[in-house]
């Protein structure tokens, strides 16, 4: 049935790099041409990856919108489906369905805004997608700070592009790892991510914040960006829940009165404050 | 009886010899009655004790959410005291942390369930409290297997058609796991997926799979409380499956679970004295 | 003027129909004190009357148990995919409770929600449902109380009110239904007669204002603690309809498989990062609730419930919807100055 919505468009491994000992990124790109011609998504949303024969994972496409050729995931490995992706090389055929989800408002709440990207760890894919895209498209945006931390300089995730950003006009990079996560060399800050902002005295006006990490980096990051005058609407996070069908319909996602892969997975702190705290 | 018992448990509520009463309570005679978790000595007055209290409450000792409320007493008639004893000699429970209370059993649902037929424990002999005076008549082997028996009468092929009809009807809704007061890994076989050893899917596959899994892993076990029989809402004769390794296991070791404290599990101990060549 | 038909009659085109290659379901006396919506091998075995309620619901017509993707073949670095074989029979559920017809409209919501699930439609398409009025209802029973009735129409195709008299009265409601039994029925006066329901038990507007207004309310663990975590009441419910993705199969290949599951499973909100939202029964109980009584009505506007009182019939420890919402009411009761009653269950 070409209406089987669960069935994914079969995909050639074209690209995989590793960043950390657990961590590695995928592109890939459609067999069928027709499709990697015409295929489109927008910054934010999701995917579902299949591993034939293992199972299908949840993965924010962490590729800019604005690359045609292919698009990417990035993913620890952790569980039966990431151990089997683990496996994948180059030329490989995995499965891909999507996109899904709604996504980081680039074209419209944002525009204008100067942009402030927190993120944690293995949280770096899904703003890495958003940072690209206002690079793009530079002149609609203000000023972009980008602070990321991870619990040790092996844990960092695109160190190279997390380099090559902090050379583009009016965009400062922060990076952070954990006291103790240090190495000799390291050139970046030490700290936690939520004290990482505050030091970092970021301009609050006229901004908008994607924040995205561990439940406790963004529990203890809300105060500071509210501390620094951001509004409820202006604080964006991507949450994870454990998914399945991705379209609304297995319920896995179900929390409060939303259905994560539908409502979401992009909410600002408004709505999340509208959803039951013990059920996340 | 009924009032003896409320009173014995009031007095151990008031005196704070147990945090909490486990036991049975009721409000709709045509259902079964319900376990309830008495804290407060005033309501000791919900408990009931009838034909309907078929509930095995052993189940409820090792689960956390129980165990928070405190040291326990629990209401038990003969065949969950059997559950109790094997569950203190895999080490699952602390005997001395709680009081078991045993209540004489002429047997339970009516027309008697089919374990009451050939019960032998209408007394419970190791509780700390024993309420009530029931005879406990010893009966041979071939009686209490008397099911079993007719079942092994019939052909290979016989057999395996009766148990594909059963399982056929299995929808996978584990109520046998969660009530078995001896199924309580905190993961399941089933439900660990690398690999995955089980079929989930509810085909005769992953019905076969779970089932005979589920019967291996009570071998020698099962006191035969039947409380899977009776949870299973497409009435599979569990009964029948899951005490054939009971037959089993007295036939060959003279072993029954939970009959005595002080015999040595034949799954949980060796001997040098084992009749394989192999173990010595 | 009304169209009747004799239960012999009825039998005789159910003879046909499973002559004929449909699929023919219905309620079976599958054992001694068990029945269940089954497919029916003869029409003998169809049976009318004699019990409340099947220990199941007929979703599994509709949204089966286990339902095949599709497959997949893996050889080397490619994969080939193949379609499923469509169901190709008509399926025909005769003898469905109200309560149960009334389940498939309320679910075409989430099925249908943006992405068109084809399984769940095609079935949806192919099945022609003939309902039976019920005559009784148990203490379990509350059609009632979610704007139902012992002759509710939703979901039916066609629905028989017993006369008494070995015949029903044939009361048509969809196209498919007149088509089924065109040219089957016999004029007559004769009209059913159909006993009142079970009592409204609650109101659920009112049980939407007590989920809505008190949701960290420790009660939710209070009322379920005996909850044993099993998925017996979601898998008998008529509306539960929660599933699992599944890839099963060998190194040469196999099928990706929607397969039922459950909130009340430990494991369904359990995050790759080790994470679970919901570790305690209380919280799980909580979810079913709400799903069912505050976030479906809220997105789709139907209450993800009819009241059939499966849920409580098939629970080992006697809980179930109704038991708890009953409990929930009356305790916010309690809370606004009424006799405190016992708090523990």
């Amino acid at each position: 049935m070409n209406d089987n919505v669960y069935q994914p468009d079969l995909m050639e491994v074209i690209q995989v790099r590793q960043h950390t000992p657990d961590v590695r990124s995928v592109r890939i790109r459609f067999q069928d041409e027709n499709k990697a011609k015409n295929f489109a998504f927008h910054v934010g949303q999701f995917g579902i990856v299949s591993a034939f024969g293992y199972g299908e994972s949840t993965f924010n496409i962490c590729s800019s919108s604005t690359w045609k050729d292919f698009i990417e995931f990035c993913f620890r490995r952790t569980g039966r489906v990431t151990e089997a992706l683990w496996q994948a090389q180059e030329g490989d055929t995995i499965g891909f369905r999507g996109p899904y989800g709604n996504y980081y408002p680039m074209d419209d709440g944002w525009r204008g805004k100067n942009l402030i990207f927190i993120g944690g760890g293995i949280a770096m894919p899904p703003i890495r997608c958003a940072i690209w895209y206002a690079l793009e498209n530079r002149k609609d945006y203000g000023d972009i700070t980008i602070v990321y931390g991870a619990r040790s300089v092996q844990d960092l995730v695109y160190r190279d592009e997390l380099a090559e950003w902090a050379k583009h006009e009016r965009v400062r990079v922060v990076q952070c790892v954990d006291p103790g996560g240090e190495t000799p060399d390291w050139q970046g800050e030490i700290g936690f991510v939520p004290a990482v902002v505050e030091r970092a005295k970021i301009p609050a006006a006229n901004a908008a914040a994607l924040v995205i990490g561990p439940p406790i980096m963004i529990k203890y990051t809300l105060p500071v960006l509210e501390k620094m005058g951001l509004a409820d609407q202006d604080i964006y996070t991507s949450l994870e829940n454990r998914m399945k069908c991705g379209i609304g319909k297995c319920g896995r996602c179900n929390t409060g009165a939303v259905y994560v892969c539908k409502d979401g997975p992009v909410f600002t702190l408004e709505q999340i404050k509208k959803l039951p705290a013990d059920d996340m | 009886m009924l009032e003896e018992l409320r009173k014995t448990c009031r007095d151990l509520l008031e005196k704070g010899t147990v945090n909490v009463v486990i036991g049975y309570g009721q409000d709709d005679a045509s259902l079964p009655a319900y376990p309830i978790f008495v804290t407060r000595p005033e309501d000791a007055d919900r408990l009931v004790w009838n034909d309907r209290c078929f509930a095995n409450l052993v189940t409820y000792l090792t689960k956390p959410e129980v165990k928070a409320l405190g040291k326990p007493a629990v209401i038990l008639k003969g065949c969950d005291e059997r559950a109790l004893v094997v569950l203190a000699k895999e080490s699952q429970i602390d005997r001395g942390q709680m009081v078991a209370i045993g209540l004489a059993c002429e047997g339970v649902g009516d027309p008697r369930e089919a374990k009451c037929l050939v019960c032998d424990v209408h007394q419970p002999k190791y509780c700390d409290i024993v309420l009530g005076e029931a005879k406990n008549q010893p009966l041979p082997a071939e009686r209490r297997y008397a099911d079993i028996e007719e079942l092994m009468k019939k052909t290979p092929a016989e057999r395996m058609a009766f148990w594909r009809e059963e399982l056929s009807r299995c929808i996978k809704c584990y109520a046998c796991r969660q009530v078995c007061p001896l199924c309580y890994c905190n993961r399941c076989l089933a439900d660990k997926n690398q690999p995955q050893c089980i079929d989930t899917s509810s085909t005769l596959k992953g019905n076969f799979a779970w089932h005979l899994m589920r019967a291996f892993h009570l071998a020698a076990r099962c006191v035969g409380c039947d409380e899977c029989t009776r949870a299973c809402p497409a009435g599979i004769n569990l009964r029948l499956l899951n005490q054939t390794l009971a037959r089993s296991a007295e036939e060959q070791f003279g072993y029954r679970s939970g009959i005595d404290p002080q015999a040595e599990p034949v799954v949980g101990a060796y001997s040098l004295q084992d009749k394989e060549e192999f173990i010595r | 003027m009304s169209e009747i038909i004799s239960q012999e009659k009825l039998r005789r085109l159910v003879g046909e129909w499973i002559a004929a290659g449909k699929r023919v379901g219905g309620p079976r006396r599958v054992k001694s004190g068990l029945v269940l919506y089954a497919a029916l091998n003869n029409a003998g075995e169809l049976l009318l009357d004699g019990f409340i309620h099947p220990a199941n619901s007929i979703k599994e017509f509709i949204f089966p148990r286990h339902e095949v993707l599709y497959s997949y073949r893996l050889e080397g670095k490619k994969i080939a995919l193949g379609e499923p074989e469509p169901l190709s029979a008509e399926q025909i559920v005769v003898g469905a409770r109200p309560c149960d017809a009334a389940a498939l409209p309320i679910l075409d919501h989430v099925f249908n929600w943006d992405y068109r699930d084809p399984f769940f439609n095609r079935r949806r398409e192919m099945t022609t449902v003939v309902t039976l009025a019920c005559t009784e209802h148990d203490n379990q029973c509350f059609c009632t109380s979610v704007g139902l009735a012992p002759d509710a129409t939703a979901g039916s195709d066609v629905l028989l009110v017993d006369l008494g008299d070995g015949s029903y009265e044939v009361r048509f409601v969809t196209d498919k239904g007149r088509k089924l039994l065109a040219g089957q029925t016999e004029q007559s006066s004769k009209v059913g007669q159909v006993p009142p329901g079970p009592e409204p038990k609650l109101d659920p507007k009112d049980i939407r204002a007590i989920l809505d207004g008190d949701f960290d309310s420790p009660l939710w663990q209070e009322l379920t603690l005996r909850c044993m975590g099993c998925g017996a009441c979601s898998y008998s419910c008529p509306t539960c309809h929660c599933f699992d993705i599944v890839d099963e199969g060998n190194a040469r290949g196999g099928v990706r498989a929607k397969n039922w599951d459950a909130c009340q499973f430990g494991l369904f909100t359990q995050h790759a990062s080790g994470h679970n939202p919901r570790t305690v029964q209380g919280q799980r109980q909580r979810q079913r609730l709400y799903h069912k009584f505050s976030i479906y009505p809220a997105k789709f506007g139907a209450i993800l419930c009819t009241g059939c009182g499966n849920c409580t019939r098939n629970c080992p420890v006697s809980l179930g919807v109704l038991t708890v919402i009953r409990e929930a009411a009356r305790r916010i009761e309690v809370k606004s100055g009424k006799p405190a009653a016992a708090t523990n269950t």
